[in-house]
């Protein structure tokens, strides 16, 4: 592989890796929001131990979405240096934005609402998980945009050799945008509904003490992943017609018809399922040789958001922006295979191993049930002060 | 309108070493704090409530030097290659140790991953010292090692300094035995916080030239300047919820 494939497979396995936990916070955020605002409404425990044993998981998935993000932000910098240095004005915006108008917001309140448990007034920590799933669709909002741009750079001109914006409401209003958007917040129900739908059928299969906790989640997350693939797939056909516009060839290349092909025909098997399933979401928790079906079909909505964005990135070539500037323009000059070969090992090295360990985590804590849930578990006594004459 | 975005550049920079500094100091001084688990997850306790609201000014540094300075960010995130794939690889690693260490049982896990948080957070400390002494030189193609070397110590021990006098001003008496005062803390910080400044005023010429121009400048301060009083707000509510008052009791125990 020469340096622009290894700079680009860097891009590609980073920024998959990084939408597998995106995807699923996005659907389990409003989830756990909803189930915390049921639980200050009412007070109840049962939504309280929902509350906390759905948001470990969700918090659990997140940290990962932290590190992946990082090396995402960082790695425009270091290896495509080209894109900031011809459409940075342009491109740059939203992703400003995003770090400083949501993602800034997203990370204080996120540890507000982690922490807040037993000390945050009810309201006030309630308050905080709504901002959490707020900023985190503004993410989605701001980061799409700037995607957008890349795929029909709208709202900008070529002058002096450089990208100048020109027209805010056309990047905003971008036809690449309007309906890609959607598609990717239902893929994110999608994915968060078979995770809730996947789990409590394993407790179930287990002939879990927790059977109303998990008969309920069941039909929870049947009912959520029926309505995220309607969305998702509406969105994703509707992509076809503004597409003619801009891409007209997209999906030509193997590899992006081959990824279109597996979304498009797995999808809409999945959904016709799921339509036939969410009219019997009462008896289905009831149905134990269904119990292993429904597990082994969780992994299905992360696998097909990565067929989407391959479809849609690699569809592009070999443009980063679409008519305006190739990715091997875009590569910084003077990176040599050296340099990217070793931080490819690097951050795939250490990014895939702690993936790894961070989805056996949320394994362990969907087996160990919401009896044993640190998240919002009563605060440990601080230690005594020390007597001056034992310090050392 | 640059000289805005300018400011707002150097009061992130600044404030990420002045709060995720004394985080990185007391990852360092963790085996020093903790000599048993139970005193490290003291330790930990302390600054967990902290971290996502500190750490996150760092995002927001690079987020506004693409926004807003947008050819410097490339030339120097490129030019500092090894540097910045070592702060993020070191980053990562201290994350992972805090968001892991109580997610399994068993002290080998917590032990294991508490060195993670030691190792990344020296690793934080020493990669941003050659980061910031290479800044300070102009970016050359090969900067003075012995330079690098002295700032990567200083930084080092200013981190390390805030680190300690956090815990003495949020634990009085019971991580480092002493106690130390809100204006010791501000002291500390400001020592932290020195190393950045220095680099960052030999930046800041080349920063204004490579401005982004006007009508970029002020979409971003259109959007972004009337969400800074939740964003402020929001870091103050964390220091009046996590503060000494609340933490004297007991303290959270996620990370």
């Amino acid at each position: 592989m020469d340096v622009l494939d290894l700079a680009r497979t860097q891009f590609a396995v980073t920024g998959s890796l990084h939408f597998l936990f995106v995807v699923l916070t996005l659907g389990l955020a409003p989830l756990i929001a909803i189930t915390h605002t049921r639980h200050a409404v009412t007070g109840r425990p049962e939504h309280e131990r929902a509350t906390r044993f759905w948001g470990q998981i969700y918090v659990t998935n997140y940290a990962l979405g932290i590190f992946t993000g990082l090396v995402m932000e960082f790695q425009f910098g270091l290896s495509w240096s080209g894109l900031s240095e011809y459409a940075g004005d342009v491109f740059g915006a939203p992703l400003a934005i995003e770090t400083l108008g949501a993602f800034f917001l997203e990370s204080t309140f996120l540890g507000l609402w982690i922490f807040g448990w037993n000390r945050l007034n009810r309201w006030v920590h309630l308050a905080c998980i709504w901002m959490v799933t707020l900023t985190a669709y503004a993410s989605a909002f701001w980061i799409m945009a700037a995607n957008s741009f890349l795929q029909n750079p709208a709202g900008a001109v070529e002058r002096g050799g450089r990208l100048v914006l020109t027209d805010f409401g056309a990047l905003l209003g971008n036809p690449a945008l309007v309906n890609s958007l959607p598609h990717v917040v239902g893929a994110g129900l999608w994915a968060a509904g078979f995770l809730v739908m996947g789990a409590s059928a394993y407790q179930l299969f287990r002939r879990t003490t927790e059977r109303e906790f998990f008969t309920s989640s069941l039909r929870t997350g049947l009912l959520v992943a029926f309505a995220g693939s309607l969305v998702t797939v509406g969105f994703g056909y509707a992509q076809f017609g503004t597409l003619a516009l801009y891409q007209p060839d997209k999906f030509g290349s193997p590899l992006a018809g081959t990824a279109l092909g597996i979304m498009i025909i797995v999808g809409q098997l999945v959904q016709l399922l799921l339509l036939l399933l969410a009219p019997l979401a009462y008896w289905l928790p009831r149905w134990r040789w269904a119990q292993p079906f429904l597990m082994i079909l969780t992994p299905l909505p992360f696998l097909l958001a990565i067929c989407g964005w391959l479809a849609r990135e690699v569809g592009r070539q070999p443009w980063l922006i679409n008519g305006r500037l190739t990715v091997a323009d875009a590569m910084s000059p003077g990176l040599t295979s050296g340099m990217v070969t070793v931080s490819l090992v690097g951050f795939t090295g250490v990014l895939g191993l702690l993936a790894l360990a961070d989805y056996l985590l949320i394994a362990r804590a969907v087996r160990r049930g919401p009896t044993a849930v640190a998240l919002g578990a009563e605060d440990e006594p601080a230690p005594a002060v020390r007597e001056p004459a034992l310090s050392h | 309108m640059d000289v805005l975005w300018l400011g707002v550049l150097a009061l992130l920079l600044v404030g990420y070493f002045a709060l995720e500094g004394f985080d990185i100091g007391l990852g360092m001084l963790l085996p020093v704090l903790g000599r048993t688990q139970r005193d490290r997850d003291t330790v930990v306790s302390a600054m967990a409530p902290f971290v996502l609201a500190n750490e996150v000014w760092l995002v927001a540094v690079a987020g506004v030097l693409f926004g807003a300075f947008p050819e410097v960010e490339g030339r120097v995130l490129y030019g500092l290659y090894p540097l910045v794939v070592t702060l993020l690889i070191s980053w990562i690693l201290r994350d992972a140790g805090l968001w892991f260490r109580r997610r399994l049982d068993g002290t080998g896990w917590r032990a294991a991953w508490d060195w993670a948080i030691c190792i990344g957070s020296y690793g934080l400390a020493l990669s941003w010292g050659l980061i910031l002494a290479a800044i300070a030189q102009g970016l050359p193609e090969s900067p003075s090692p012995l330079a690098g070397f002295g700032y990567a110590v200083v930084v080092a021990g200013a981190l390390a300094l805030h680190g300690w006098t956090f815990a003495s001003w949020l634990l009085p008496g019971r991580v480092t035995g002493r106690g130390r005062t809100g204006g010791a803390l501000l002291a500390s910080a400001c020592a932290a916080a020195l190393p950045a400044a220095v680099p960052l005023a030999v930046l800041a010429p080349w920063l204004l030239e490579h401005a982004a121009p006007g009508g970029t400048l002020g979409v971003l301060s259109l959007i972004i300047l009337p969400l800074t009083p939740v964003m402020a707000g929001a870091q103050v509510w964390t220091w009046r919820t996590f503060g000494p008052r609340r933490a004297a009791g007991r303290l959270p125990s996620f990370f």
